[in-house]
């Protein structure tokens, strides 16, 4: 993901990462498939995979990565390849 | 269809992922995949000569949302703004198609018959059709998997929530009425997809 290589978490907006991928409910896909795919595109544990599927699934939706506009539009495009019902925003839009 | 033989993912003593289909399973999978890549190949905006543009730089012409409810959500909005979601529909939406064709073809491959004798028009008898999928092939199978589940789940009116009560009205409904059968194979799906997920 770009050039930056920390780790991301949910601390990781900063005023100049201002874009964020939004990940939305959806009754098809399996709660074990989101945590999968998760884990396999954005590297994260699984404990923090199932945290961010189980956000999705009892809120509706969840912030899972964020950063440039360019890296967003990238997340999202490997989510939708993956059936995830997924948006770029701009994270002052939530 | 899951108690009519066939095995979901297993892992053997090696440890490779396999699985086994009855014919009738591996039949209607072919049958769904080639659906897909159908669905997924045509595009209403372009004729030929700018097909073969766009498959050299990726980029399509097209900006509008697909008019096919099950193509929208296969190809999904990448905005909530129409605008910002057409201009991203533009340059990525060639490229989304080939990716999910590609994981279709996948599945569509493994299933076939390799006996080169085969010429697709008859039917598929062949008792059980053991596959093995390599790990590279992985998510390829799952994501396929999911398209198939996802445009089921279109037609069956139960891709957003709230969506218990169709659930309920599908597992109510008589054998006869024909959505019972295609809802019987999008919860065998659900249980293939499943079963592979716990492999890994």
């Amino acid at each position: 993901m770009g050039t930056l290589t920390e780790e991301k978490s949910e601390t990781d907006i900063r005023p100049d990462r201002p874009w964020v991928t939004v990940v939305w409910d959806d009754p098809v896909n399996l709660m074990s498939y989101v945590t999968h795919v998760f884990m396999v595109l954005f590297h994260f544990s699984k404990e923090k995979a199932t945290e961010l599927m189980m956000k999705v699934h009892n809120e509706g939706k969840a912030v899972v990565t964020s950063g440039t506009r360019e890296e967003m539009e990238r997340d999202v495009q490997r989510l939708h390849e993956y059936g995830l019902w997924a948006t770029v925003q701009r994270d002052d839009e939530l | 269809m899951k108690n009519k033989g066939g095995t979901g993912f297993f892992r053997s003593g090696d440890d490779k992922v396999f699985a086994v289909f009855t014919s009738q399973e591996a039949h209607v999978l072919i049958n769904l995949t080639e659906q897909i890549l159908e669905l997924l190949g045509e595009d209403d905006h372009v004729d030929d000569e700018m097909r073969e543009f766009m498959s050299i730089v990726g980029i399509s012409t097209n900006d509008a949302p697909p008019q096919d409810p099950v193509l929208h959500r296969l190809l999904p909005d990448a905005y909530s703004d129409t605008n910002a979601a057409g201009e991203f529909r533009r340059y990525t939406e060639h490229g989304l198609r080939e990716k999910k064709r590609a994981h279709a073809n996948t599945i569509r491959e493994a299933l076939l018959p390799q006996d080169e004798e085969w010429d697709g028009d008859q039917p598929l008898d062949l008792g059980s059709i053991e596959v093995e999928v390599p790990m590279t092939e992985i998510m390829d199978w799952l994501g396929g998997l999911n398209d198939i589940r996802l445009a089921l789940a279109v037609r069956l009116g139960i891709e957003k929530p709230p969506a218990d009560e169709q659930h309920k009205k599908y597992e109510l409904m008589t054998e006869s009425d024909p959505m019972k059968a295609v809802y019987a194979v999008y919860s065998w799906l659900g249980w293939l997809q499943e079963s592979l997920i716990q492999l890994l």
